[in-house]
């Protein structure tokens, strides 16, 4: 079954408090976990796939006009969670998924203090039915 | 360059989909599949899921010796995603036009939805250089 998790870290607004206001060694120690993991799942073979994503301050909303014609928006209520990025994973059932966004969530953050943060899991819908 | 285009709703928004009519979730369907293939023929196409309704999502997060603790409860106003896409094209109004299309996907009664699409850049290279 493959699960996907989503790190939904960040706010509209604080990308100056978020990691890139951190000591780089400490960015150093959270990129080298996050790599690490990569490369445990993709030798286990449970990776699909990963990506991170660019910060709020570059997200746009698009929504077609009348005539199809994008209209962009970059106004995000204060509350809404970004998606920082996610991994996708094939793995036995949700236990399993479970572990692993755990051990995303243990990351070092400043200090090296794991940030514990939470992980949204999900399972993947396979094709709509016909 | 490779943006994302995401499509998010409330759960409540996520319960008025299961109150559709067969015809609207077919020609909903349709349009989604037909989208998908007329990106792929133009080239631009790199990946597309849908996810879990969100009564199967769970937040995990790590307890002090590493177990998960897992949690199901979500505040009301939470947006979840629904699904996405991932294009490679040349410049973010390429995305925009192309999240556009998907915003104008048929809701009930084949009236254009006019969905927001969240677009945002997707950094290169996380899993490239381990392959």
């Amino acid at each position: 079954m493959k699960y996907i998790l989503m790190m939904n870290t960040m706010k509209a607004g604080q990308e100056a408090q978020g990691i890139m206001a951190w000591p780089k060694q400490d960015i150093d120690a959270h990129i080298a976990h996050m790599l690490k993991l990569n490369q445990e799942l993709l030798n286990s073979g449970e990776l699909v796939s990963a990506e991170g994503l660019s910060f709020p301050d570059q997200a746009k909303r698009v929504r077609a006009g009348n005539d199809g014609a994008p209209i962009t928006d970059g106004v995000f209520p204060e509350s809404k969670e970004f998606l920082a990025g996610y991994w996708i994973v094939d793995v036995p059932g949700p236990e399993r998924a479970y572990a692993i966004a755990a051990r995303a969530s243990a990351a070092p953050g400043r200090g090296g203090v794991p940030l514990n943060m939470w992980i949204e899991v999900r399972p993947i819908m396979g094709a709509p039915p016909k | 360059m490779k943006y994302i285009l995401m499509m998010t709703g409330t759960k409540a928004q996520w319960e008025a989909y299961t109150k559709w009519s067969k015809e609207d979730l077919q020609r909903n369907t349709a349009f989604m599949r037909a989208f998908s293939k007329q990106l792929k023929e133009e080239g631009v196409f790199v990946a597309t899921e849908g996810l879990g309704w969100p009564e199967q999502a769970k937040i995990v997060r790590a307890g002090n010796d590493g177990t998960p603790i897992t949690d199901g409860v979500f505040p009301e106003s939470k947006e979840f995603l629904a699904g996405y896409w991932i294009i490679d094209v040349e410049n973010p109004e390429q995305a925009y036009k192309i999240a556009a299309r998907a915003s104008a996907a048929p809701g009930p009664g084949g009236v254009l939805g006019n969905v927001p699409i969240e677009v945002r850049q997707v950094m290169s290279g996380a899993l490239e250089e381990f392959r």
